[in-house]
C-alpha cells in the first residue's frame, strides 16, 4: 500500500470512528515499513488534524464522534510512543484536572487525549481537585498551564475553582510561570466568563483546547 | 423595567422584566412556565417561545445552533437566550402540565404482596415513587390488601431544569427559591391523592384523614427537595457514597400542611447520594434478591441506577445518562405520555416508516422507546452511519422518520445525546458485572425499569447497543418496578425495614472513580450490538 492509501484507509476509519479499522491501518503501516515515529508524525497527527477540522465544519457532527476520534489518536500514539526509538521531544507540560465539586471526566480525558497525540506531557490529576493541588502539581511536575475543567456553572464559578487557582499563584508570585485554561459546558455559553473567574484563556473542545495550551506553553517556555 | 405580555392556550399573562433577567427566569414565577432539560443555558432547546412583537437581543449562539434560520425568522427563540429591551409580546405553547394524573392501566401493576396490613388503626394508605420525571402514586385499603387505585403524572419541578443536580443547586443558591420546590413536588403528590380520592371514591369515598401511612421512595435528590433537607451535601461530591439525611425537619409541620392528622409519613433512607430509595424499591418490587446469581436490575432514566446481584452481594451504581431516555434534551421529544412517539415500525409495503403515539394522538415528539425505535431503523436502513453521522446530510429541520410529521424528525445532535446516553448506560452494566467477576453471558435476569416503562423493542434495544443480546426471555420489563417495592413497604409491618433489609446487602460503587469506566464508555458510543464478550480496549 502507498503511503497516499495507508493515509487514506487510516483517515477514514478515524472518521468513521472505527477503532478496530484504525488499529489494522496502522499495523500495515507497521507492516509497510513505517516507523513508530512516522506513524505518529506523518500519519496520526495530521488525520487528526484533518478529521478534527472536517467534525468542527461538519453541521451534522456530534459530540460522541469528537470523542470516539480523540480517544482513537490517543489510543494509538500512546501506542507508537511506546515504540519511539529515544524518548519523545515534547513540546511542554500541562497539569489537567476538573474543579472542586466536580466529578465530570469526560472532557478532561478528550483534552488529554488530543494534547497527547500534540506531544504535550499530560499530568492528569483525576476529578474534584482542590486549587492546592492544581498549583503544587504544576510546581512539582515543572508544568507551564494549569488546565481546570469544570461542566457545572457552580464548580465553574465557585470560590474553590479557578478563582481560588489563580489567588494561590498571586500570592505566591507565580504570575509568570504559569498559565491558567479552563473548560466545560459553562464557558461555551458565556464566553467572558473565563475572565471572570480568573483564566488566562478557555477553549470550546478538545482540538481547540489543543491549539490553545500549545500556544499558552510557547508564551511560558520561550 | 419593560412590560411584557405572555400569551398561552389557557389566557394571557402581564409581567414586569429587567433586562437582566431571561424570558425563562421571569416565566418561572408564573403558571406560564416553560420546559427546560438544560437549567437554563441553551442546551436542551426545550424552552422554544415565539416572539409576536417587541424589541430583543439578536439570537445567541446556542439559539442558532438550536433553531433553524427559518424557525428564526417565524419568531420562535429559546426562552432562557431570551431578553427584552423594551415593551414585548411573545407567544407560549404549553403541553400537558402537572394536572395530568392518568390511572397505571392494571395490567401492568402486580396484584401485590397479598398482605393485610398489621400497621395500626388506620384503614388507608398511600405508596408513592417520586421520580424525576415522574409521579407515581397508589392507594391502598390496608385492612383488607387491595390498592384501591393508582396514579401517574409528570414531577412539575421538570420546570427548574430535567437534571437533579441543577434542581438542587437552584435550592441551594437562592434559598427563596427552595420553598417553591419543595412546594412542588408536596402540592403534586398530594394532588395525586386528591385526584383518586375524589375519581375513584367519590364524595362517600375516603376524607383524607383517614389516610393512617403514606411511604415515599425516590432518588436522593428528589427526596431532600422534597422535605428541605440534606441538600447541601448533594453538591459536595465527597459526600456522595455517604448515606444522606433527607427526613423532614419538622414532619408534623408537614402533616398539618397535608390536612393529614393520623398519617404517618414516612421516608425509608436512601442507600447514599446518588443511590436512592427508589432503587431499592425497585429490587424489592422485581423481587431481585430472590432471583439467581446474574441478575441485573436497570432503571433507567437522567440518572440511571444499577443493581446486580451476583448471589450474595448487591453492587449498586448510577450513572448520569442524560434526560434522553424520558423525551427531554431532543429536538422533538415528549415525556412518555398522551402524543409522544412509543413506537416506530417500518412500513409493510415499501420504504418508509410509521410513528405510533401514546393515545393515538397527534405527534409531539419522541419518548424514549420511540426514540430507540428510531435510531435502530435508521441503522438498520443504513441512513445512519455507526459512528452517529447520517449517510446524507440531515438538513436544518433534521431527518423525518414520518415527512408527513415535523415532529418525527431525529437531529444529528438528538442522535449524539442517545449515543452519550446508551454508552452511559451499556458501559455501566458492563462495568458493574465486570467488578462482580461476571461477563455478559452470565446475565441470568435483566429487568428492565424506569423512562421505558413497557413500550421498549427489545430487538431494537439490542440492536443499537443499548441491551445485550442475551436471549430475550432474560430480559424483563417492568414498568413500576419502585411503586410496586414501595407498596411492599407500605403493607409491612415495618416500612423501613423492608427497604433496610435490601440495603444491608449492597455495596456501592462510583463509576466516576474507576478509570478503565471511561474507556468502556468510549467503546459503547459507536452505535451497534454490543459485543458479548467483554469489550475492552482493542489491544494492538
Amino acid at each position: 500500500m502507498s503511503r497516499a492509501e495507508l493515509f487514506r484507509t487510516y483517515m477514514e476509519a478515524v472518521f468513521d470512528t472505527d477503532k478496530a479499522a484504525a488499529f489494522a491501518a496502522v499495523r500495515a503501516a507497521l507492516e509497510e515499513g513505517m516507523t513508530p515515529e512516522q506513524i505518529v508524525f506523518e500519519l496520526v497527527v495530521p488525520a487528526t488534524e484533518d478529521t478534527m477540522s472536517a467534525i468542527t465544519k461538519d453541521p451534522d457532527a456530534n459530540l460522541a464522534q469528537h470523542f470516539m476520534t480523540a480517544q482513537i489518536a490517543s489510543e494509538v500514539t500512546e501506542w507508537m510512543l511506546e515504540r519511539f526509538s529515544q524518548p519523545p521531544e515534547v513540546l511542554g507540560r500541562v497539569v489537567i484536572g476538573t474543579s472542586s465539586g466536580d466529578l465530570h471526566s469526560l472532557g478532561k480525558r478528550i483534552v488529554s487525549g488530543c494534547l497527547k497525540s500534540l506531544m504535550v506531557d499530560v499530568i492528569d490529576l483525576g476529578v474534584n481537585v482542590s486549587a492546592e493541588q492544581f498549583v503544587e502539581a504544576a510546581l512539582k511536575h515543572e508544568a507551564q498551564v494549569i488546565a481546570i475543567s469544570s461542566m457545572m456553572v457552580h464548580t465553574a464559578t465557585g470560590e474553590n475553582g479557578c478563582m481560588k487557582v489563580r489567588k494561590l499563584i498571586q500570592s505566591q508570585g507565580l504570575e509568570g510561570q504559569f498559565r491558567v485554561i479552563v473548560g466545560g459546558a459553562p464557558f461555551r455559553f458565556d464566553e467572558e466568563l473565563y475572565r471572570k473567574i480568573g483564566a488566562d484563556a478557555w477553549a470550546a473542545d478538545g482540538i481547540s483546547a489543543g491549539k490553545v495550551i500549545t500556544d499558552l506553553i510557547r508564551e511560558v517556555k520561550p | 423595567m419593560a412590560n411584557l405580555r405572555v400569551g398561552t392556550s389557557k389566557g394571557q399573562h402581564w409581567l414586569t422584566v429587567d433586562g437582566a433577567q431571561s424570558v425563562r427566569e421571569a416565566l418561572a414565577e408564573t403558571e406560564a412556565r416553560v420546559p427546560t432539560a438544560c437549567g437554563g443555558v441553551g442546551t436542551c432547546g426545550a424552552c422554544v417561545v415565539r416572539v409576536v412583537s417587541g424589541q430583543t437581543n439578536p439570537p445567541t449562539a446556542a439559539e442558532c445552533r438550536k433553531l433553524s434560520g427559518e424557525e428564526l425568522a417565524r419568531g420562535l427563540r429559546l426562552a432562557c437566550q431570551l431578553r427584552v429591551g423594551g415593551d414585548a409580546e411573545i407567544e407560549v405553547e404549553q403541553g400537558e402540565k402537572a394536572s395530568s394524573w392518568a390511572s397505571i392501566p392494571l395490567e401492568e401493576l402486580p396484584p401485590g404482596p397479598g398482605l393485610r396490613s398489621a400497621a395500626g388503626a388506620a384503614r388507608y394508605g398511600v405508596a408513592v415513587d417520586l421520580g424525576t420525571t415522574r409521579i407515581r402514586v397508589s392507594l391502598w385499603d390496608l385492612a383488607q390488601g387491595r390498592r384501591i387505585a393508582s396514579r401517574s403524572g409528570p414531577n412539575p419541578q421538570e420546570v427548574f431544569g430535567a437534571d437533579v443536580l441543577n434542581r438542587v443547586s437552584t435550592a441551594v443558591n437562592y434559598p427563596h427559591r427552595r420553598p417553591e420546590l419543595t412546594d412542588l413536588a408536596r402540592g403534586a403528590i398530594l394532588q395525586a391523592i386528591g385526584d383518586i380520592l375524589a375519581q375513584e371514591l367519590g364524595d362517600s369515598g375516603v376524607p383524607p384523614a383517614e389516610l393512617g401511612r403514606i411511604v415515599v421512595v425516590g432518588n436522593t435528590a428528589m427526596l431532600a427537595l422534597l422535605t428541605g433537607a440534606g441538600l447541601p451535601a448533594l453538591l459536595d461530591p465527597t459526600q456522595w457514597q455517604r448515606a444522606i439525611e433527607v427526613s423532614p425537619m419538622d414532619p408534623s409541620a408537614w402533616q398539618a400542611e397535608w390536612h393529614l392528622g393520623r398519617a404517618e409519613i414516612l421516608l425509608p433512607a436512601p442507600l447514599a447520594g446518588f443511590v436512592g430509595s427508589d432503587l431499592l424499591a425497585a429490587v424489592v418490587g422485581t423481587g431481585l434478591l430472590e432471583g439467581p446469581p446474574g441478575s441485573l436490575l436497570v432503571d433507567v432514566g437522567t440518572n440511571t441506577e444499577l443493581a446486580l446481584w451476583d448471589g450474595s452481594v448487591l453492587h449498586v451504581s448510577s450513572v448520569p445518562g442524560g434526560p434522553a431516555f424520558e423525551g427531554a434534551g431532543l429536538r422533538f421529544g415528549a415525556p412518555a405520555g398522551p402524543g409522544a412517539i412509543a413506537h416506530v415500525l417500518p412500513c409493510p409495503e415499501g420504504e418508509g416508516f410509521i410513528c405510533e403515539t401514546f393515545g393515538g394522538l397527534p405527534a409531539r415528539g419522541f419518548c424514549g422507546s420511540g426514540l430507540v425505535d428510531a435510531v435502530a431503523l435508521l441503522l438498520g436502513a443504513g441512513l445512519l452511519k455507526p459512528s452517529g453521522r447520517f449517510s446524507r446530510p440531515a438538513g436544518p429541520g433534521g431527518h423525518p422518520l414520518d415527512p408527513a410529521i415535523p415532529q418525527s424528525a431525529l437531529s444529528a445532535g438528538d442522535v449524539d445525546t442517545f449515543q452519550r446516553a446508551k454508552a452511559a448506560q451499556a458501559s455501566a452494566m458492563e462495568e458493574l458485572l465486570e467488578l462482580a467477576g461476571l461477563g455478559w453471558r452470565d446475565l441470568r435476569r435483566l429487568c428492565v425499569c424506569g423512562a421505558f416503562g413497557r413500550s421498549l423493542h427489545v430487538g431494537h434495544a439490542q440492536a443499537v447497543g443499548l441491551l445485550p443480546q442475551v436471549e430475550e426471555q432474560r430480559i424483563e420489563l417492568h414498568g413500576h418496578a419502585a411503586l410496586v417495592g414501595c407498596e411492599w413497604a407500605l403493607l409491612a409491618t415495618d416500612a423501613n425495614a423492608v427497604l433496610a433489609a435490601v440495603a444491608s446487602r449492597a455495596r456501592l460503587v462510583n463509576l466516576s472513580l474507576i478509570p478503565d469506566w471511561e474507556d468502556r464508555y468510549m467503546a459503547h458510543l459507536r452505535l451497534g450490538p454490543i459485543p458479548l464478550e467483554s469489550c475492552r480496549r482493542v489491544s494492538p
